[in-house]
């Protein structure tokens, strides 16, 4: 069904943003993806994210889909040690599709916990200096099904784009790497997530090439101790998924390539963050007649505990 | 005998002195490389202020200076102060005992 999978395309693309983004640990960090900097051994850090996916650009103007993802999404981060983090990822989402079926304007909806991913983080490389530091950290992790994959409405099953939980066991790796100085930090990863088949249904797998730009824009001049930093935040997302299979067989209406550009900003102290940014996609390749995504909002905060 | 006032103002006083010798805290001033935002600096100061006997810690991030306040007996050595700092995810770059009134 040429709608369904069409909006597939759109969860996989909000999923890069949950998943891929929710993977921060609470450090002074991008905002939409992760970081190489460390937590303190013994140290908990709790990151709560919001964040909203709004995709109602349709090319298929019969279908006239309308797919909104939000979601809390809950990351906690322990130091097992200097070098090696483990964070745990669970998002509370609330998913939407609003969708013309046989003439009839129809929404497919569900809300609650979806999957819960842990991420194990090694930091392979470390050169520090006074006022500055670069670290390369390559992570791996896992998806569990503990979400809902079964959900069902009047009209039967829900879409797997609109189900909590993916079903499958899914499997995520890439590298970090951070370069922090007093004025700016910049950080750069390379992401890919595989996804596996469940209920015969089988997202494409994502690729994902980010980069971020935090620059201190207040104060302009340190002062002794420890003072709260204002970043002015840019970053680029360059998300690649593949098509998603249904019975084996590749869905031409899904899958596809875009790149983000997110301003934000964050407010640092040493104990907490407040940060907000905005995913505007400024080039969507995608196949067929894959949903587009109009953007995806992040806010949120950060806590030492 | 019976003490004039400016006896027991003495005698006091000496008490006094003597007891802020006996507790008078050391201070430390480390070098601490890596550090480079207010969030960081939080890890360092947890790790630092865990150690037994240290009191008060304070960090400089535009030097990267830790100065640590210790009380008077307890053992704090460069080997206890880099396991704070590493364990913290940063490097020590320095160690140096700071004389009593020049610590800043």
């Amino acid at each position: 069904m040429t709608t369904t999978h069409g909006a597939a395309k759109v969860t996989i693309t909000s999923l890069a943003g949950l998943l891929l983004g929710a993977a921060c640990p609470a450090w002074p960090a991008p905002i939409t993806f992760n970081t190489a900097l460390p937590v303190h051994e013994g140290g908990w850090v709790l990151r709560e994210q919001f964040v909203l996916s709004k995709n109602a650009d349709d090319p298929d103007p019969a279908a006239d889909r309308n797919m909104r993802a939000s979601g809390l999404v809950s990351v906690l981060g322990y130091g097992v040690s200097r070098d090696f983090a483990l964070f745990g990822v669970l998002p509370y989402l609330d998913k939407r599709l609003d969708v013309n079926v046989a003439g009839e304007r129809v929404t497919r909806s569900d809300e609650g916990v979806g999957d819960l991913t842990v991420i194990g983080r090694y930091t392979a490389y470390t050169s520090d200096a006074p006022g500055r530091t670069f670290r390369i950290a390559p992570f791996l992790g896992v998806k569990a099904p503990t979400g809902p994959d079964d959900a069902r409405d009047d009209l039967g099953r829900l879409p797997p784009t609109v189900q909590l939980g993916a079903g499958s066991w899914d499997f995520l790796g890439g590298v970090v790497a951070t370069h922090q100085t007093l004025d700016f930090q910049v950080d750069a990863q390379l992401a890919y997530r595989a996804n596996r088949e469940a209920n015969g249904f089988r997202f494409g797998d994502v690729g994902g090439l980010d980069v971020s730009l935090q620059y201190r824009l207040w104060p302009q001049r340190l002062g002794s101790g420890i003072p709260a930093f204002l970043y002015g935040v840019l970053e680029a997302n360059l998300v690649h998924a593949r098509k998603n299979r249904l019975g084996g067989i590749r869905d031409p209406n899904s899958g596809g390539t875009t790149l983000f550009l997110s301003p934000g900003l964050q407010y640092v102290t040493r104990k907490w963050i407040l940060e907000a940014g905005v995913q505007i996609p400024v080039v969507q390749d995608l196949n067929g007649t894959a949903l587009k995504n109009d953007h995806i909002f992040n806010a949120g905060f950060r806590i030492n505990l | 005998m019976k003490m004039t006032w400016r006896q027991t103002v003495l005698i006091v006083s000496l008490l006094l002195m003597s007891t802020a010798a006996v507790a008078a805290p050391q201070v430390y001033k480390l070098g601490v490389d890596g550090l480079a935002c207010p969030f960081c600096a939080y890890g360092v100061e947890k790790k630092l202020k865990a150690v037994k006997g240290v009191e008060k810690v304070d960090v400089d991030i535009k030097t990267g200076n830790v100065i640590v306040t210790v009380v008077e007996g307890a053992v704090f050595d460069q080997a206890t102060a880099k396991k704070a700092v590493t364990e913290a995810g940063f490097t020590l770059r320095g160690f140096e005992k700071i004389p009593q009134g020049t610590s800043k």
